[in-house]
């Protein structure tokens, strides 16, 4: 009887079409990065098996899917930081130095910086739906990366069946080991949307280990090109 | 006439010669034998360096060098076995060995640390031995998954032969990868601070976790060093495609002992110099004082000053030449005297045994000890001779 | 003339001392003469005969050697005169030990470039001359004394000098080698026309000689010509 329940479940899920694949991202990337160009308050906190560190307040500037200027407001230590993450790269600017300093790849996988990247990826843009099975509650959308050079090459996505909220994002690499987990907890209204107030991301490679990101103040706000140019770093 | 006086003037104060001779004689033996055990030493480093870290030749896609790749193996080798198949038709190629290098993260779980791993055909790099195993087994032949760890990073990610950790990088494309691989054995390079963050994988592995078919380079190895210049102009005429390293421009430490061994060799030459000039002037000094009235005699008679000054010059000449001779032959029996000897030298730091005192006598070597002997005698002989030359006649005649 | 001195003096240091060995000495010799500079020691009869001998220097007056003014060229550029114009005999035989009795005679035939077989030729027939061919592969210290001053009398002619110097020639040896000695140089005078001065206290030497020149003080005392007929 049951594996009969199971075939049946089987059948009931069927490759969607490709517009509706994209369509649906489009609905899911909504939630997340709602606006244009805007401004938004994340305060980070990192937890370890041990213990729990202390919790970091940025102001992020965005302008669409892959620029944003992170601006470090607390802890103290920190203050007047900057992180200019584009799509390429990433420039690091601190207030002591004349100079940013360019984060490689490489360093990209270390620390908050990789956080950074796993919130903030866009799945319309980098993305592209292989198929979609339905679940109970959720439609589970199996993605693969548009091109060679995007971080994670396999995503699986689980979106609420009927509000399009994300839920879960589970991210793999070429090898197919699973990295990374992204978890929707919290939706609120911000700027007048319903966008996603809290992610928690886990680190897979590393079991105990997870950070949590919460967002507040999303704004819109015109953020000038130039802005996003590593040369302007700290003179704004 | 002079050389005739000279010779026999030497031989007339049979003890006074001797000792001079002997002096003349040590310091040619000494620099003989120091001579050889630095040339040995330098053959001995070269060999090593070569043959378990650098290879003759170091092949590379041409612009290697001179671009800074903005992603991983940008100037990496393509086509290898066509390379190699090229490079090893030629009969004084011994082997090639294909490596990688790379960077990333490891973790076992708990922390991350970065390493830096070299990718190698096991086969070869056993063959190499560039290394110390102090844990575990070799790379295994045919599992791409295992590596070495090296001792300091075991140690900081806790890990023994047989546990698992886990690598991530970045692809040749830019996007992530991360694999999970078997600690086969730990392995000790000699240099702690590498030691710290090693890794040696097969390269079937490094490929695969950069998505690749390409290498970064390929090492060369000869049959004989000597050919080396003569390879590399081979392919540089034949594979315009790459860029070469012979192991001299990358040897920085064999060099570094070269230079250091030839100054101690150098400042050895100069203090020996520095005795025989002492040595031989005394000699030539007494001569000329016991001969005091001679010279008057041979003045009177109307010999010049030059050939007063060329009688007592050749005889620091005869000196000269009969110690080379004489420590040219004794250094040499000597050395091979101990060559045969096998005398063992204490293990040198890192290692468990000895080696044997060896030393490799090159011409060079010979002819230098005879031309600092031959040399400074002549040098120190020319001022005594010049003193004698402008003797007073009438108070040479007085002389006792 | 072969020899001319006018009014020669010498002058040295000794320490802080100035000793005048020579003053005011005229002095003429003529070729062939066998003339004998006698006088006590300190008397000056060697240096006059050093400055006649061209290995000193005056400090005044004039030398006029075989035609040609030597008072002012410096001691060693007058090399080749000695070596050509000049011989010496000493009173300690003056050979050089690390040659052979032949090679001593054949030295100065060296320093004027003979060729070999001429040197060869003239340093076997003065061996002869001297009576000491027997000797000649001999080293000077296997020579009694006699046979070394003959050795230096044969190294002394071997280059045919117009004029041969001897600083007392005999004194070292038995008295009667030295009359030996003396025959074979005045026989030598007589034969071959060479100039022999000689610087001597011996008496036996005095008798010899065809003219005595007496010195004291660094004056000539007596100026005697041809004692002997």
């Amino acid at each position: 009887m049951k594996k009969l329940l199971l075939a049946i479940a089987f059948l009931a899920s069927a490759p969607l079409r490709a517009e509706d694949a994209a369509a649906i991202l489009a609905k899911v990337d909504a939630y997340r990065t709602p606006l244009e160009s805007f401004a938004i308050d994340v305060e980070l906190t990192a937890y370890t098996p041990h213990n729990q560190a202390e919790s970091s307040k940025f102001r992020v500037y965005g302008k669409g899917s892959d620029r944003s200027v992170v601006e470090f407001l607390a802890p103290a230590a920190e203050k007047g930081k900057l992180l200019l993450m584009l799509r390429d790269a990433m420039w690091f600017y601190m207030p002591t130095a004349s100079r940013p300093i360019r984060i490689s790849p490489l360093q990209r996988l270390m620390g908050q910086a990789s956080n950074g990247d796993v919130a903030r990826t866009s799945f319309t843009v980098d993305y592209v739906a292989k198929s979609v099975v339905e679940e109970e509650k959720a439609f589970v959308l199996d993605l693969a990366a548009k091109d060679a050079d995007i971080a994670y090459s396999r995503v699986q996505l689980w979106i609420d069946k009927t509000t399009y909220a994300p839920l879960r994002a589970d991210f793999y690499v070429v090898s197919g080991k699973l990295i990374k987990r992204a978890l929707y907890r919290e939706l609120g209204t911000m700027a007048g949307r319903r966008v996603v107030t809290s992610i928690e991301i886990d680190d897979l490679l590393r079991p105990g280990n997870r950070t949590v990101m919460k967002y507040a103040n999303l704004t819109p706000r015109e953020n000038a090109d130039r802005m996003f140019n590593k040369d302007a770093l700290g003179k704004w | 006439m002079t050389a005739r006086i000279a010779f026999r003037n030497v031989f007339r104060n049979r003890r006074r010669s001797a000792i001079t001779l002997l002096v003349i004689v040590f310091g040619a033996v000494g620099l003989i034998l120091f001579g050889g055990y630095k040339q040995q030493t330098f053959r001995g480093l070269r060999e090593s360096t070569i043959r378990s870290r650098l290879g003759h030749l170091q092949i590379y896609k041409r612009g290697f060098a001179s671009n800074e790749a903005k992603k991983p193996l940008e100037y990496g080798l393509d086509d290898v076995a066509a390379l190699r198949r090229a490079v090893e038709s030629d009969k004084r190629v011994k082997m090639t060995a294909a490596q990688i290098t790379l960077m990333g993260l490891v973790s076992n779980g708990d922390k991350s640390e970065t390493f830096i791993a070299t990718a190698v055909e096991p086969l070869k790099e056993k063959q190499m031995n560039g290394y110390r195993l102090v844990g575990g087994t070799d790379l295994p032949a045919n599992e791409p998954d295992a590596v070495l760890v090296g001792r300091g990073l075991a140690t900081s990610m806790h890990v023994k032969a047989g546990d698992y950790l886990t690598l991530m990088t970045t692809t040749t494309a830019g996007s992530l990868n991360a694999t999970d691989v078997r600690v086969a054995g730990i392995f000790m390079s000699g240099i702690k601070e590498f030691d710290d963050r090693a890794v040696k994988m097969p390269i079937a592995g490094a490929q695969q976790l950069l998505q690749t078919k390409k290498v970064e380079r390929l090492i060369v190895m000869l049959n004989d060093t000597d050919d080396t210049a003569a390879v590399r102009a081979d392919l540089a005429r034949t594979q315009p495609q790459i860029e070469m390293k012979s192991w001299s421009e990358l040897a920085s430490f064999y060099h570094q002992v070269v230079m250091l061994y030839n100054g101690i060799f150098g400042f050895l030459g100069l203090i020996v110099s520095a005795i025989v000039v002492f040595s031989v002037a005394n000699t030539i000094l007494m001569s000329i004082f016991e001969r005091t009235r001679e010279i008057g005699t041979l003045m009177a008679m109307g010999t010049t000053r030059a050939r007063i000054a060329r009688m007592f010059l050749a005889e620091g000449v005869v000196i000269g030449v009969l110690g080379a001779i004489a420590g040219v032959v004794g250094g040499a029996l000597l050395a091979s005297l101990i060559n045969r000897g096998h005398v063992m030298l204490p293990p040198p730091p890192g290692y468990t045994v000895g080696y044997p005192l060896r030393m490799l006598l090159t011409p060079s070597i010979l002819l230098t000890a005879a031309f600092i002997s031959i040399v400074t005698a002549t040098i120190s002989s020319i001022v005594p001779a010049l003193k004698a030359s402008r003797m007073n006649v009438v108070d040479a005649l007085g002389h006792i | 003339m072969l020899v001319s001195l006018t009014n020669v003096s010498k002058s040295y240091r000794l320490g802080r001392v100035g000793v005048r060995a020579l003053d005011a000495v005229d002095l003429d010799v003529a070729r062939g003469d066998f003339l004998a500079l006698a006088g006590p020691s300190g008397s000056g009869k060697t240096t006059l005969l050093n400055l006649i001998g061209c290995i000193d220097k005056p400090s005044g007056g004039r030398i006029v050697l075989d035609g040609v003014d030597v008072t002012a060229v410096p001691l060693h550029r007058l090399a080749a005169t000695r070596r050509d114009t000049l011989g010496y005999i000493f009173q300690t035989f003056n050979l050089i030990p690390v040659l052979t009795a032949y090679e001593n005679v054949e030295y100065p035939l060296l320093l004027q470039n003979v060729g070999r077989r001429e040197r060869d030729a003239r340093v076997r027939r003065w061996l002869d001359q001297v009576g000491i061919a027997a000797q000649a592969q001999q080293r000077p210290d296997q020579l009694s004394g006699g046979q070394r001053q003959r050795v230096a009398i044969a190294r002394a002619m071997v280059a045919e000098p117009k004029l041969i110097l001897a600083d007392e020639p005999t004194a070292n040896l038995d008295s009667d080698t030295a009359a030996h000695i003396l025959d074979l140089l005045a026989k030598l005078n007589a034969e071959t026309g060479t100039t022999f001065v000689f610087a001597t206290h011996d008496p036996a030497v005095m008798s010899r000689a065809q003219r005595l020149v007496r010195l004291h003080d660094g004056r000539i005392s007596e100026n005697a010509h041809a004692l002997v007929a």
